[in-house]
């Protein structure tokens, strides 16, 4: 515990050095570095004509909301001397990652500025692909308090920021306004409802969630045991899954996989499965992302348009946790177009690029100050609720640790295992313990 | 061999195709569903039938072109592939080189790894060469991961051609290279067809490679194409199944053509010649 | 044609741009996996991300963790309100220079400690890995860390002692610029097999093992069958075969990762219309059980490919049925033997080296199967359609780990090679035998 304070505030010392020698060196510096790119700070203005002409490459999962182009065209509008070009990824988290291992590992310098999910930077961070950027940060003084503190930490790593937060996401319950008048408070409400209602207004069943063996499983078990007060790994990076609240939370979630209100197949839903069976009205509840909004109120796909209400999930013995989602934006190490492809980052995950973000793509602003503009609350019913940007606010983060995808396979294992009826609550959470803690101290 | 086929094998036939393609079907009859049919019921025909989703499979991404790289690589990769493996298959199978089975063994482990975990050198290979995001840079992977199987089919069917044929043609003064392409290949033309057809298919159907190297949407191939089709949370069913409905009819044509090829051969050359 | 090979010139000549392509693209990295699974070789930890045989010091952490540190510790001695302390973080600021010259001293190290420094100054990432790491003595190495260690130690035990505050959070930070310069000593990260022998003995390898033999035996046994069975059937000859044969071959022409997306489609519990017909002809009690139980998740993912992959064994027989001579059956025939003895007595006997051929390959990619596996079920539910290749991906790619993920491989290598080999030798091959057996 306490070497590992020692070591982020050594990290951060050496950080504050760093950017001391940056901003107090000599011209070079202060410009700091990258003498081709040599974009100047403001970015939009008449200083342009006489700077090269670059070309920057973005990758990004594939997007269909038409957002990505318009925060491009906009970009090169005010930054006319940089190009940039948007390389598609897999719209399969995983299989994105891979290629950036893939990729990364071999120091390609093909892709400058890269979209990453809330758990990679801190991976990517200690496999040093990814580019500080606390320099840049301090030398255009952007000030991360704007942003919600759980994403801002999200893309820290060993008190270094390498990740700019782009929108965030949570988990919420959906429910059907026209058979709910309360949405339930507690687990054992939702429970009671979702028994009970079942079968309503030609619903088949009760409750929807994500059980089946991926990452999604793992953001669904973070919120029950985030909510009966566990934790997987705490503050001091130590593992502590195996406590009375994990295995409450846990075992929450096993009574209500095995529960009748959930689809029989329940363990091979993910968001997808969750989505197509609530747009076609067979649930009263739903825990999903806040995409779920949207896809609900298209009259032409949906038969629940109009009936869906959405409120924080149900909470256990300790409030109410929802997992935070969402997305980060960071620099390739080895770009050779560190200026440039920060400029993008900053107009990405500023303000402006923010705006058009939620606009267009309707994805949840991390600066908190952006839910006041008008613009924003007339993109989406959410954003104008005051609940959504407090479950936003405080949602729980995953576990910051670079070998993320060790621990997130290995809860995957052994809650799928749990869920399953293989092994009990108790197990699991034993099991996870034993194998977290051999997985660290590798 | 058998001259007249009664009704019941045509009954029987229809039935065995039926099931065999029963899936394919389906992801027709779904691709002229409109969107809101696709889920909740299990209906198999609209009453509305629509080719909205023919529509959006060609305008949502440029599948004319992933079908157009898929073709320029498999067919690529076919002719190079069966050249080179035509030629190592006589030398193994009539020549009197040395170490065969060394050869054919080194040959057979190269198909032994797990793909997947020669994914990254391949991929600093290609990258090395700089063939990222062409053509040639699947090329060369795909020739190599199918030149096993090619030397193994034809190794085969070499060894089955009758050596008198081979010593006639050399008494005619024929050197080995015009034995083989005069002789040896005209008569395993059922072995190099379908040897054509399944090194074709299976460059048609490789994904991981082709993710990984051609990252690029204008170089991207069918099946990595079809993936992207699928945003984060939903997976549009109705442009997924007309995409893949679109991509099939090639390769359909394809086999109809070259299945003839499959018969001629050895045993009716060799009655001929 | 002046220059004319020998037979057995031509001989290699013929054979060779296949086989130099074969070992340049395949076994080449082949090899590399082998060696990569002797070392605890993980991407995400910049102390093992190399292979080193010996110690090294990653210059690119180290110099730019050296000028702050030498700096810091220099005022950190200024600052100790205790003259003990005082001495103490001396004594390690003299040892720290003294190791440090003891580093430039070495072979060529200060030209390119100096390059390094220069591009860290420009914030350049080192690419290039003869510049970034430098080879140390090993012992030197031990002694650095060792000392490291101890001065962290120290300060931390000094910071922790003290009243000042202000000087106990400074020696608590150089105490952690401390251990940041002890990450960039890489010691040699050779394991041996020591990798093999955890996961021959990891229960997880063995149930991914299990499930691959499962797939794999039943998966090719059906394919087998039901191929000889359709070649037989498109054999013969009859009005519209080609379009029968064309169609045959639609399955094995849809692309797995796409043909593994429309089963999950086809299976799913609440909209599939593969379920929903096997739950109403009683093969199942609920459409649910397809996918997300361990037994039907096995099943589904034999079934969907038994139909994607019969039609490949299927038209591999078919072609080994073109080179029997007719001749062969007309004279059974006039002999007077039914069907099924001409199956077994001429058909089965000529078609074996197709039959070994087929069956060989089929079952090299089974073992190997990735694509379908990870599309339709991802190895779950509980890992119960995990095959080995996918336990391998997760460990290579999802969790960086070079060195365990190419054990895993090689295993997979390995046993492959064994099945192989039977196959080869219980069925036999004349492919071995040559010109020169005449």
């Amino acid at each position: 515990m306490k070497l590992w304070n020692k070591k982020v505030a050594g990290a951060t010392v050496l950080t504050m050095s760093l950017l001391l020698a940056a901003c107090s060196g000599d011209d070079e510096s202060t410009d700091t570095g990258n003498n081709d790119a040599g974009s100047d700070t403001g970015g939009d203005d008449g200083a342009t004509e006489e700077q090269e002409q670059v070309t920057i490459t973005y990758a990004a999962g594939v997007d269909v909301t038409g957002a990505t182009d318009k925060l491009i065209e906009e970009f090169e509008a005010q930054n006319p001397n940089i190009d940039v070009e948007y390389r598609e990824m897999p719209a399969d988290t995983g299989a994105s990652h891979d290629q950036y291992v893939t990729m990364f590992s071999s120091q390609d310098a093909s892709i400058d500025v890269f979209d990453a999910d809330v758990i990679w930077p801190a991976e990517f961070a200690q496999g040093q692909y990814a580019l500080e950027l606390d320099r840049f940060i301090e030398a255009d003084g952007i000030n991360m308090d704007d942003y919600f503190p759980g994403t801002v930490a999200s893309g820290q790593f060993n008190g270094r920021q390498y990740a700019m937060p782009k929108f965030t996401d949570a988990g919420l319950l959906y429910y059907r306004t026209d058979i709910v008048e309360t949405p339930p408070t507690t687990w054992d409400e939702l429970m009671t409802m979702a028994a009970e209602l079942q079968g309503e207004a030609g619903t088949e069943f009760g409750y929807l969630m994500q059980a089946n063996q991926y990452e999604g499983m793992v953001t669904n078990a973070i919120e029950f045991i985030a909510s009966h007060g566990g934790q997987v790994v705490d503050e001091n990076n130590e593992v502590v899954v195996n406590s009375p609240e994990t295995i409450a939370g846990i075992q929450t979630m096993i009574d209500i996989v095995n529960s009748d209100f959930v689809p029989s197949n329940i363990l091979s839903f993910q968001e997808t499965e969750t989505n197509n069976a609530w747009v076609g009205g067979q649930a009263v509840f739903a825990r999903n992302w806040p995409y779920m909004q949207s896809t609900s109120a298209d009259e032409e796909a949906s038969e629940v348009a109009g009936n869906v209400g959405f409120a924080t999930l149900p909470e256990g013995d300790a409030g109410s946790a929802a997992t935070l989602g969402g997305w980060m934006t960071m620099i390739n190490r080895y770009s050779e177009n560190q200026e440039a492809a920060w400029e993008f980052v900053k107009f990405m995950t500023g303000a402006e690029g923010q705006t058009i973000s939620a606009v267009e793509g309707g994805r949840a602003p991390t600066i908190e100050a952006l839910y006041e503009e008008t613009e924003v609350q007339e993109a989406a019913t959410l954003f104008a609720n005051e609940q959504f940007v407090e479950t936003l606010q405080n949602a729980v983060p995953r576990p910051v640790t670079p070998i993320y995808p060790r621990i997130s396979d290995i809860m995957q294992v052994q809650l799928s295992r749990a869920l399953a009826g293989e092994i009990t609550a108790e197990e699991a959470a034993a099991n996870m313990q034993e194998e977290m803690e051999a997985a660290m101290a590798e | 061999m058998n001259k007249r086929a009664g009704i019941g094998f045509y009954i029987f036939l229809v039935v065995f195709v039926f099931f065999v393609m029963f899936p394919f079907i389906w992801v027709f009859l779904t691709s002229i569903k409109p969107p809101g049919e696709i889920f909740n019921n299990f209906n198999w025909f609209t009453a509305d039938p629509s080719l909205a989703s023919y529509e959006n499979a060609i305008t949502n991404r440029p599948l004319f072109r992933y079908m157009w790289n898929s073709f320029v690589v498999s067919t690529l990769t076919t002719l190079i592939a069966i050249g080179f493996a035509s030629v190592a298959a006589y030398a193994l199978t009539r020549l009197p080189i040395r170490f065969k089975g060394v050869i054919l063994g080194i040959i057979l482990a190269a198909s032994m790894f797990p793909q997947i975990a020669i994914i990254s050198p391949i991929y600093n290979f290609v990258t090395a060469v700089g063939l990222r995001n062409s053509y040639m840079g699947l090329v060369i992977p795909y020739i190599t991961v199918s030149l096993p199987l090619a030397i193994w089919i034809l190794a085969t069917f070499f060894q089955k051609i009758p050596w008198e044929l081979e010593e006639s043609a050399k008494l005619d003064g024929a050197s080995p290279f015009q034995t083989f392409r005069k002789i040896i290949f005209p008569l395993a033309a059922p072995g190099v067809f379908t040897t054509g057809i399944l090194v074709f298919i299976a460059a048609w159907n490789e994904y991981l490679f082709a993710l990984t190297i051609n990252t690029s949407d204008e170089w991207r191939t069918v099946p990595v194409g079809i993936s992207f089709y699928q945003s984060q949370f939903t997976i549009p069913w109705g442009d997924i199944s007309a995409a893949t409905v679109l991509v099939t009819i090639p390769i359909v044509i394809l086999v109809l053509i070259f299945q003839r090829r499959i018969v001629a051969g050895l045993t009716s050359g060799s009655v001929k010649e | 044609m002046k220059f004319q090979l020998n037979e057995k010139q031509l001989g290699y000549a013929m054979v060779a741009p296949a086989l130099i392509l074969v070992i340049l693209v395949t076994l080449w990295p082949v090899a590399q996996s082998f060696y990569n699974s002797l070392f605890d070789y993980r991407l995400n930890d910049p102390s093992r991300s190399e292979r080193f045989l010996s110690s090294n010091m990653d210059l690119e952490r180290y110099a730019n963790d050296y000028f702050y540190l030498s700096r810091d510790l220099e005022a950190l001695e200024g600052q100790a309100p205790d003259p003990d302390d005082a001495a103490a973080v001396a004594e390690i600021s003299q040892e720290f220079e003294a190791y440090h010259a003891e580093l430039l001293e070495m072979d060529g190290l200060a030209e390119q400690y100096e390059e390094v420094e220069g591009m860290i100054a420009s914030f350049t990432a080192i690419a290039d890995r003869d510049l970034k790491y430098a080879s140390v003595e090993n012992d030197w190495a031990e002694g650095f860390k060792a000392f490291l260690d101890d001065a962290s130690e120290q300060l931390t035990t000094i910071s922790q002692n003290t009243e000042n505050e202000e000087f106990s959070v400074t020696a608590g930070n150089v105490a952690g610029s401390l251990d940041s310069v002890n990450t960039a000593v890489i010691e040699s990260n050779f394991i041996g097999f020591d990798n093999y022998q955890r996961y021959l003995t990891d229960g997880r390898m063995w149930q991914s093992m299990g499930n691959t033999m499962l797939f794999t035996i039943v998966s090719v046994f059906a394919e087998l069958v039901l191929g000889l069975m359709i070649a037989l059937l498109i054999n013969r000859a009859f009005v519209g075969r080609g379009i029968v044969r064309a169609s045959v071959l639609i399955p094995w022409a849809i692309p797995t990762a796409v043909a593994a997306m429309m089963w999950g489609f086809l299976y799913d519990g609440q909209t599939g219309i593969v379920a929903h017909y096997f739950e109403q002809f009683g093969l199942i009690d609920d459409a649910s059980v397809l996918l997300s139980t361990g037994a039907g998740g096995m099943f589904s993912v034999i079934f969907a490919d038994v139909w994607k992959t019969t039609p490949y064994m299927a038209l591999l027989l078919l072609a080994g049925l073109q080179t029997i001579p007719g001749s062969l059956y007309e004279a059974a025939e006039v002999d007077g033997a039914g069907k099924m003895q001409q199956f077994w007595k001429i058909t089965l006997p000529l078609l074996k080296s197709s039959i070994l051929v087929a069956l060989l390959f089929r079952t090299l990619d089974a073992f190997r199967v990735f694509d379908l596996i990870f599309v339709l079920t991802g190895g779950g539910p509980a890992n119960a359609t995990e095959s080995i290749s996918i336990y391998a991906y997760i460990t290579l790619f999802s969790q960086s780990n070079f060195g365990a993920g190419s054990v895993l491989s090689v295993i997979v290598f390995i046993s492959v090679a064994i099945i192989s080999t039977l196959f080869i030798k219980f069925i036999g091959s004349d492919l071995f035998a040559g010109k020169t057996g005449r």
